[in-house]
């Protein structure tokens, strides 16, 4: 078996197997305590509700990840702007960060209702809370970053006269690209999640299929539902870290110091 | 390593100190006075040492000749006068601090492109100083691909080039093993005799101070004031062959003996 | 007046919270079992539509037959779930619940129906001069609903809801208040009383007017108490029958009682809701049969409905899901 194979067997099979074992722990675990279907299905009751609904899950993913797609993209424009913003001067961070931080602890339940008077019903809702969700561990992760730049490098700049821009697009952005991928990788995730509460409130997707089986009394399609949105956020997930890996690889990850 | 033919020879730039004070406030803290009154004059193309124990205040020193900071009082002047000419200096670095996303010859063309020069001079230039610190197979490389010696290489072809009247160091070698370190000394002294820049090496090696310059300036423990001003009385051609002679260990004890007063 | 809720957000939230519970066992059960103590989880808050319920416990219907009652659950409260888990002895559900949850295989009978015409309805302003469903499904505009609600498959069947856009319904009458095209569903006790008082002009269709009337407000337990507990069951019904006798004639001291626990309804509300429901509660057949009580032709009707609606996967079994109130449960 060649290195190439070896690594990846290596890479998959861990986390596969755990997910086997578990699974299979889970199906014989709920059957022999007797748990009712309604409270928690077995994962083949699960997976039975998924292709037996797949004409419903799927068009309901492709919606919200439609919504999460979007809702990221603004994200990461916005984070990456208000973060330079804020790196330009102590200043304007001590005065602005607090209001940055405000979309951190904004309970995305309560305010969805008011998206939904402010935007209407439908996708822009929805893009608006997975944007809200997500947009601050952008600011947060890629100012850290900014602010991380090595100060022999900031000297170096100074002493070829190099613009605030130039030193931006050539010093701070470039070293502070780890941290924005990891901002990123968190983003992703609770763009998910606010996507989903958006769709509470603001109809489509896969927050709809859940309402509907809540109410339908198909638990077994709640959890259907709720594994896709799972694999949307880990698929999302892969992306950035496959990003990173592609990005970063020359730099060795960590290694920072020359 | 052969200097390159069609490289005319840049001139050295003089630097003139006088009563150069530097102090550092932070809140709540006593202030420390760094460098307390130096004077310092620097000939054109000259070679000078600044020798002192760690801690002294000599890399504050260097930095404010580099204009990386102020002088609380006192003034730096160059040349015949006033501030040091556009693009006239060069830094380096106790460590390489290369750019680890770009490669080695990017790296060491950052200068030209900062000063805003084209593409292919940027490529030409930087292409010759890699050459001239011996490292033309790296062009390619990464940093993250380079050894601790290699690293130190690129960040020296990096202050290269820009063809800098005034190069100043700051212990650039100072983390590498010895055999590396003594290779790059010689580059550095071949360096200096071919383009008659002014170099100002900052260091807390005697020998390496014996070894590669003109004139040792030696400053006291902080706050740095000057406590020593010594011609080496060493040939102009130094090879390895001299560290092992009795003149080169005379002029070390005369070094190591005005540390020991500081 | 419902005002925004979350109650599907809850309610998911209620079953990990209830999962937590099962885990620990069932010991509320047992020590209420040991007192005579008897716990019903509602599915809201407390308004008209659990008056008799109230009016039971203020009185002393539930007392003079050794019940000791505990009033729990609210908006998205996993009413089902916790009844079949145990956590409570009854609940009150929609009565599609009922069949949807046995035909998951979950053995929930009902026992009990408050509403024999089904309150639910779609309100719309009455300055659009619409006369029928049809005509307000015609004419388009945005229908705010509950999702998954069992009256939207049946339109989407019956009726063209191709110009309908279909939105969650949040609780909340303010959107309505705001758009004069739009459509949203109702308790027709509770938000056309709230939207006239807010000058609104609203007109309400009621579902069971287009033949999709399931009871409503039913009271459920789990199948194997009916059987095995019949006599405590039967108490419960009778002194819930008689508490909604009381609340029919005077719902005064029961609506005051309700008014303390939710704050959002004033007095003059819960007078004119406890009005309004009067006769969707006590028709002919409840006359006849007493308050509460089911026809198994209801039952039935329901049960091809929902499987034609595709909300059921197998026939349902109309006379295993429901104990007629009053009477001892015969062997099922």
């Amino acid at each position: 078996m060649s290195a190439a194979h070896r690594r990846l067997l290596e890479a998959v099979l861990p986390p596969a197997a755990t997910f086997v074992l578990t699974t299979a722990a889970a199906e014989f675990g709920i059957r022999a305590a007797g748990i009712s279907p309604l409270l928690l299905p077995t994962p083949s009751a699960v997976v039975r509700a998924a292709l037996q609904h797949a004409s419903t899950l799927l068009p309901a993913l492709a919606m919200t990840a439609q919504a999460v797609v979007i809702g990221l993209s603004m994200s990461i424009a916005v984070g990456l702007l208000v973060a330079i913003a804020l790196s330009t001067s102590r200043w304007v961070e001590r005065a602005f960060y607090p209001y940055a931080i405000f979309f951190q602890i904004v309970p995305i339940v309560a305010i969805a209702p008011l998206l939904v008077i402010w935007f209407g019903y439908g996708m822009r809702a929805v893009v608006a809370a997975a944007f809200i969700v997500s947009v601050f561990p952008v600011i947060a992760n890629s100012l850290a970053g900014l602010l991380s730049v090595d100060p022999a490098l900031r000297d170096l700049f100074r002493l070829y006269g190099a613009s605030r821009a130039a030193t931006l697009w050539k010093l701070s952005l470039p070293w502070a690209l780890p941290n924005v991928l990891t901002g990123l990788r968190i983003a992703a995730g609770l763009a998910v999640i606010g996507a989903i509460v958006g769709e509470f409130v603001g109809g489509g997707g896969l927050g709809v299929v859940v309402l509907e089986a809540m109410r339908q009394q198909r638990t077994d399609l709640v959890f259907a539902a709720v594994l896709h949105a799972a694999a949307l956020g880990l698929a999302l997930f892969a992306a950035v870290n496959a990003t990173s890996h592609f990005a970063l690889r020359r730099w060795h990850s960590q290694e920072k110091d020359p | 390593m052969a200097a390159s033919e069609s490289q005319p020879a840049a001139r050295g730039l003089a630097v003139s100190v006088r009563g150069a004070r530097r102090v550092f406030r932070s809140a709540g803290e006593a202030d420390v006075v760094a460098v307390d009154g130096v004077d310092l004059a620097i000939a054109t193309g000259a070679f000078v040492a600044m020798l002192g124990p760690s801690g002294c205040g000599k890399s504050t020193l260097l930095r404010m000749i580099a204009g990386l900071d102020g002088p609380d009082a006192g003034e730096i002047e160059f040349g015949d006068g006033g501030d040091a000419p556009k693009n006239a200096l060069a830094y380096v670095f106790q460590d390489a601090h290369l750019l680890p996303w770009r490669n080695v010859l990017d790296n060491v063309a950052l200068p030209l492109e900062l000063q805003g020069r084209a593409p292919s001079e940027r490529r030409n230039a930087a292409q010759r100083a890699i050459e001239q610190v011996g490292l033309a197979d790296a062009a390619r490389r990464h940093p993250a691909q380079l050894s601790g010696g290699m690293r130190m290489r690129v960040s020296l072809a990096r202050a290269l080039v820009t063809e800098p009247r005034l190069l100043l160091l700051d212990e650039p070698f100072a983390a590498l093993d010895e055999i590396t370190r003594q290779e790059l000394d010689d580059q550095l002294r071949a360096l200096w005799a071919t383009t008659g820049m002014t170099v100002l090496f900052v260091t807390h090696s005697i020998a390496e101070a014996a070894f590669l310059a003109e004139r040792a300036v030696v400053l006291t423990r902080r706050p740095a004031r000057v406590v020593l001003e010594h011609a080496l009385d060493l040939p102009a051609q130094r090879d390895a062959a001299l560290r092992g002679d009795a003149r080169f260990a005379r002029e070390t004890r005369v070094l190591y003996e005005a540390l020991q007063t500081s | 007046m419902r005002r925004f809720d979350a109650p599907k957000i809850l309610l998911a939230l209620g079953i990990v919270a209830l999962l937590a519970a099962v885990a620990c066992g069932g010991e509320d059960a047992a020590t209420r079992a040991a007192s005579g103590r008897v716990a019903i989880a509602l599915n809201w808050k407390p308004e008209p539509e659990f008056g008799g319920l109230y009016e039971a416990q203020r009185s002393d219907a539930f007392t003079k037959r050794g019940l000791q009652v505990e009033i729990t659950g609210g908006p998205g409260a996993p009413v089902v779930q916790m009844v079949e888990a145990g956590k409570v002895e009854f609940g009150v559900a929609a009565a599609d619940e009922v069949l949807l949850a046995r035909d998951r295989g979950t053995d929930i009978v009902a026992v009990f129906a408050t509403y024999q015409t089904n309150p639910q309805g779609i309100m719309v302003h009455a300055s659009r001069g619409l006369r029928s469903l049809p005509e307000v499904f015609a004419a388009g505009g945005t229908l705010a609903a509950e999702p998954g609600v069992a009256y939207l498959k049946f339109f989407e069947k019956h009726f063209d809801l191709a110009k309908m856009k279909i939105v969650p319904y949040g609780f909340s009458i303010a959107p309505f208040l705001n758009d004069n095209t739009m459509a949203q569903q109702v308790f027709v006790t509770a938000e056309p009383i709230a939207a006239r008082r807010q000058g609104a002009d609203p007109q309400v269709f009621l579902i069971a007017e287009s033949g999709f009337n399931p009871y409503a407000a039913v009271v459920i337990t789990t199948g194997a108490r009916a059987r095995d507990e019949s006599r405590g069951v039967a108490d419960f019904v009778a002194a819930l029958r008689e508490g909604w006798r009381g609340y029919l004639d005077d719902p005064t001291q029961a609506n005051a009682a309700m008014g303390v626990l939710n704050k959002e309804m004033d007095g003059e509300t819960f007078r004119l809701a406890a009005e309004a429901q009067k006769p969707l509660i006590e028709d002919a057949f409840a006359k006849q049969h007493g308050i509460g009580a089911m026809s198994l032709e209801r039952w039935t009707q329901l049960g091809l409905q929902l499987r034609e609606l595709g909300l059921i996967d197998r026939p349902a079994q109309p006379d295993a899901c429901f104990v007629d109130a009053g009477t001892p449960a015969a062997t099922r």
